[in-house]
């Protein structure tokens, strides 16, 4: 096949790898925490059994909602979709549609994404979804900030902000591996991952308090295909985040260099690693830490902006 | 000092620094006293870590010293003497509370920190011949800054002790890359005396709870003129 | 002897006074005393032999003592004796005075404490590397916490902890400018010790030297009670017992002071360094203004003398910057003769302090007709401390004031000059206040058993009342000789 056809084949390829392997991500962190807690905990399958139950059931729509309600689900299952297509999942060399958008495009899906899912979330007139809704707004409003200075930090040390060339930059070599930029920026988007994505300290995932939700509170309303719509899109949307973070932060090696089959076939096996240990750290940070208190969350969000600057003044006055 | 280091140690010491910086700022922005010495505990590991660094890229003995009494001192025996001498004061799980809000401390903090750069600025150009100093001596100064601050900002006596002591931290830090021979007995005594600083702080503290009531130093203003 | 065993054995006899004192309680304060005598014979030989034979470098580079260093230890092992000879009777009378349902105080641990605390003052004229003075200097506020936060209330505690919090902040940012001015010695070949210093100034780079200035400015600057880092001394000096007050105020603030003086000819040999004297007169006048308007409103007179070392820490600094252009002779002189001076005021506020029971100024009246030796004492020590003639600081003053208008530095002389005269009028009035007038306002406790003031009290005020009256018109040739050399080496060389 031509390249292009090949690079196309594999950009779809990514797709599949996310919808594909996202619920057991989600499955084998749930397991883990568990486990560490000391409880036996459910199989690692069970998102798979859960989603495919869902979809099997009728949907209840209340009369009050609007088209809104309907489309969310909708929305916040493209949108781990049209991101992955553009970030680095198991190849190094950018794909077919790599050049469609840059980081700020990714930032800006994610952004969409959970403009409509906060919305849907008041529309049916429950209330908590609509406590939620406002609550995972303002911690988005802090995150925010924190998103950019991360983006502009790594695209100004890459040169450019397309996330393949940011990925071949800090592989380049060591030097460049261990520079203080890179680690500050890998702290602080640890830390955005742990707010966006609603885990602990800033969101309880397993909790099933109702007034204590922040961004959990989307799924309330929804059943059937919807709520499935719902569950794969955030763990999709949890993978993604993370494939961002071992692929173009943490760890930018092991990514086919080839189109070889057996190249892109490894690479997804090493992939797959890389997320299980960042799953194991997560797992660990999460069982370690406790809750924050509403308030707090703009000072652990202040603290992730202050670290981000950090990198960005250092790479800026120009000493390493 | 006279062959070219490489660039992964320089790397590699730019991150001990940065992470130096951070646990700097945990110390200061920690609501509990028992983080606040953890964190101190971590920034003193990265000094020790820093040593270690500039001495394999240096071939430095003398700071191979530096980082053993360091970590003695520091990781292992100040924690001891604090428990000793004002145990539940410190390893009591109590909330700090401070003058300034942690967001508005942390930006007295980035202003600080450029007050340091700029004040370093001039004076690493002159330096020939030390390469790390470009990066520890700002941190250092830094850090010299931050210390104080949180000496002058913070109402409650283990915080200002943390202040004091990651003051003395910031002071090694930026000293470990320009000088390279502290004779043996300065360096015992000047990592000696941290854990004495602390005990002598310690007892006092201790004095203070017993006789107040309380360990929050900023409420004691009964001297002043009237 | 051999002159370089001298440091050594000035600094063994206090250790042993320690130990002494630790291991036999009752004994202690006896052994102290005796420490402190043999200090003092031990420091004027050592002085003597540095004035005749030149300085003293021993064998194994650890300990030095030079002219200006001889000059400052003077003071050092006498306010050490006397206040050692003051303190056996002032404790005993201070605990009797005090109410019977206050805490004990920490007398076990005075004596030794206050042995190492001179121990390590004694260090540092006397060590020669840069670091260990340093060390010296962080060493003195650890050690002298305690004497301090010696009687167990709350005012103390807190002055203690301001004492310590403050001065070990400054201590610790001195600690950077001491590494750095290590590696610029070290850069330019020298050994880091104050002639290294002197010696490697000129190839230093100027930023690298401005910097550890600044950073020794405002480090020991604030161990000195320069102004607006100055907060804690007001508080220590007046909590603590009069006996520790002498010693912290008379030669511990001095001792930073020491550390910002020596560093100025290193500036000015420095080319790079724009006008050094100028940052001291600044500091210096800064310092001295706050102080002079302060002592206007005081109302506690331990604190009134706090304040006036303050004022005599600020004048000795502004002294240094307008005698760069001439001579340092009055600097020199000044840092000497406050040691004895402030020492003796503060020996004469504990006993005023033991006979009325507080020390507030509004409370006490009439000293002098209660208690004329105490009272008489008040008032001479306020004059002496005040720069009057015909006591020691008088000459010193004049000396300053004289070398300032004589070469033509108008401004900061005036300055100087208005702010010692705002000091004198708020001393002068204090002090009468306090000595003079009808003792009406006796507190009720003290109308029964008057409080005897302690003879070992006595006879150590008037032991420290000799040189502060003697030297302010005669100084023995090799005393004067000795000026000379220690203003020398201030000096800019040519």
């Amino acid at each position: 096949m031509t390249p292009i056809w090949t690079h196309l084949v594999l950009n779809l390829g990514q797709v599949a790898f996310i919808l594909v392997f996202s619920p057991l991500v989600e499955g084998v962190l749930h397991r883990i925490e568990e486990n560490i807690q000391g409880k036996s905990g459910v199989s690692i399958w069970q998102t798979y059994r859960d989603i495919w139950k869902l979809f099997g059931k009728d949907e209840v729509v209340s009369e009050q909602s609007t088209w809104v309600f309907r489309f969310a689900p909708i929305v916040a299952f493209v949108m781990p979709i049209f991101v992955v297509l553009l970030i680095p999942a198991f190849t190094a060399y950018p794909l077919f549609f790599a050049f469609m958008g840059d980081m700020v495009a990714v930032g800006f899906l994610m952004a969409v994404s959970g403009f409509f899912v906060a919305l849907a979330g008041m529309d049916t007139g429950n209330i908590y979804a609509a406590v939620g809704a406002s609550r995972t707004h303002m911690v988005g409003f802090l995150a925010e900030p924190v998103f950019i200075m991360v983006f502009f930090s790594v695209s100004y040390v890459a040169n450019s902000t397309i996330p393949y060339f940011v990925t071949a930059t800090w592989g380049a070599s060591w030097s460049n591996m261990l520079q203080p930029t890179h680690l500050m920026v890998i702290l602080a988007f640890f830390l955005l991952i742990l707010a966006d994505e609603g885990r602990i300290p800033v969101d309880s995932p397993a909790g099933k308090v109702e007034i204590a939700m922040i961004g959990h509170s989307k799924g309330l309303e929804y059943s059937g295909s919807s709520a499935a719509l719902m569950k794969w899109g955030g763990a999709s949307k949890l993978m993604v985040l993370a494939l961002i973070f071992v692929n173009v932060l943490v760890t930018p090696w092991g990514l086919a260099a080839t189109t070889q089959w057996t190249a892109v076939l490894s690479a997804m096996g090493l992939v797959l690693l890389k997320l299980l240990a960042f799953v194991v750290i997560l797992a660990l940070v999460e069982t370690t830490l406790a809750k924050l208190r509403l308030f707090r969350i703009s000072e652990f969000l202040a603290v992730a902006f202050v670290i981000c600057l950090f990198a960005v003044s250092i790479r800026l006055v120009g000493i390493t | 000092m006279m062959a070219p280091v490489s660039a992964i140690m320089l790397s590699i010491d730019g991150s001990i620094a940065a992470l130096f910086v951070i646990f700097g700022l945990g110390v200061m922005v920690s609501r509990q006293m028992l983080a606040s010495l953890r964190f101190f505990m971590w920034q003193a590991s990265a000094l020790t870590a820093s040593a270690l660094a500039l001495a394999y890229a240096l071939q430095a003995v003398n700071l191979l010293w530096v980082a053993l009494i360091t970590f003695t001192t520091k990781v292992i025996a100040v924690p001891l003497v604090l428990r000793w001498a004002a145990g539940e004061e410190v390893y009591g799980r109590r909330e700090v509370d401070q003058a300034m809000g942690i967001p508005a401390s942390v930006l007295v903090a980035a202003m600080l920190a450029l007050v340091g750069w700029f004040a370093v600025a001039p004076v690493l150009p002159t330096l020939h011949g030390v390469p790390f100093a470009a990066i520890n001596l700002p941190t250092g100064l830094i850090m010299v800054l931050w210390g104080a601050f949180t000496v002058a900002v913070r109402r409650e006596s283990v915080a200002q002790l943390m202040g004091l002591l990651i003051m003395e931290n910031g002071a090694f830090f930026g000293s470990i890359a320009i000088v390279h021979n502290l004779t043996v007995i300065a360096e015992i005594a000047a990592a000696v005396d941290v854990p004495i600083v602390a005990l002598v702080i310690g007892l006092l503290i201790r004095s203070i709870r017993r006789v107040t009531g309380s360990t929050r130093v900023g409420t004691l203003d009964k001297l002043h003129e009237r | 002897m051999n002159a370089d065993w001298l440091p050594v054995l000035i600094l063994l006899v206090p250790l042993s006074g320690a130990l002494l004192a630790l291991l036999n309680r009752r004994a202690a304060p006896y052994f102290s005393v005796l420490a402190a005598f043999i200090t003092l014979l031990l420091g004027i030989s050592a002085a003597w032999h540095v004035e005749a034979q030149g300085p003293i470098h021993a064998s194994d580079g650890l300990f030095a003592l030079d002219a200006l260093g001889a000059l400052y230890l003077l003071p050092v092992c006498f306010v050490y004796f006397t206040s050692s000879l003051y303190a056996i009777g002032y404790l005993w009378a201070r605990k009797q005075e005090q109410a019977s349902d206050e805490a004990e105080p920490r007398y076990r641990q005075y004596f030794p404490l206050m042995n190492v605390f001179a121990l390590v003052i004694l260090a540092v004229p006397l060590v020669a590397n840069l670091a260990l003075m340093w060390i010296a200097i962080e060493l003195t506020t650890v050690f002298s916490a305690f004497l301090v936060a010696y009687e167990d209330r709350a005012e103390a505690l807190e002055a203690a902890w301001k004492y310590v919090a403050l001065t070990s902040m400054g201590a610790m940012i001195a600690l950077l400018g001491v590494l750095m001015l290590y590696y610029g010695t070290h850069a330019a070949g020298q050994a880091p010790t104050w002639n290294g210093l002197l010696r490697a100034a000129p190839h230093m780079s100027a930023p690298l030297l401005l910097l550890a200035f600044v950073l020794w400015l405002i480090g020991f600057g604030a161990k000195t009670g320069l102004v607006p880092m100055h907060t804690w001394l007001p508080d220590a000096h007046s909590q603590a017992p009069a006996s520790v007050c002498a010693v912290l105020s008379g030669v511990e603030t001095s001792a930073a002071l020491y550390m910002l003086l020596r560093i100025y000819p290193a500036l000015a040999a420095n080319p790079g360094i724009h006008d050094p004297a100028a940052w001291y007169m600044t500091a210096g006048l800064i310092t001295v203004g706050s102080a002079a308007f302060m002592l206007l409103q005081v109302h506690d007179f331990k604190r009134m003398f706090a304040y006036s070392t303050i004022e005599h820490m600020g004048i000795i600094l502004t002294a240094c910057g307008i005698g760069a252009a001439v001579h340092e002779q009055g600097t020199v002189y000044q840092l000497f003769a406050h040691g004895f001076t402030k020492s003796f005021c503060f020996f004469a506020a504990g006993l005023a302090g033991i006979i009325f029971g507080t020390q507030e100024i509004a409370k006490v009246r009439g000293l002098i007709s209660r208690s004329p030796a105490a009272g008489w004492a008040l008032v001479l020590g306020t004059l002496a401390i005040a720069g009057a003639p015909p006591f020691a600081l008088f000459l010193s003053e004049f000396e300053i004031l004289y070398t300032g208008y004589s070469s033509g530095q108008y401004l900061p002389t005036g300055l100087l000059t208005a702010f010692i005269v705002i000091a004198f009028i708020a001393l002068a009035y204090q002090a009468t206040r306090i000595a003079f007038g009808a003792p009406d306002n006796i507190p009720e406790q003290h109308t029964a058993p008057t409080i005897k003031i302690p003879r070992s009290s006595l006879a150590a005020m008037a032991i420290a009342f000799i040189p502060m009256f003697v030297f302010g018109f005669y100084l023995p040739a090799p005393l004067l000789h000795l000026v000379h050399e220690a203003a020398l080496m201030l000096e800019v060389p040519a």
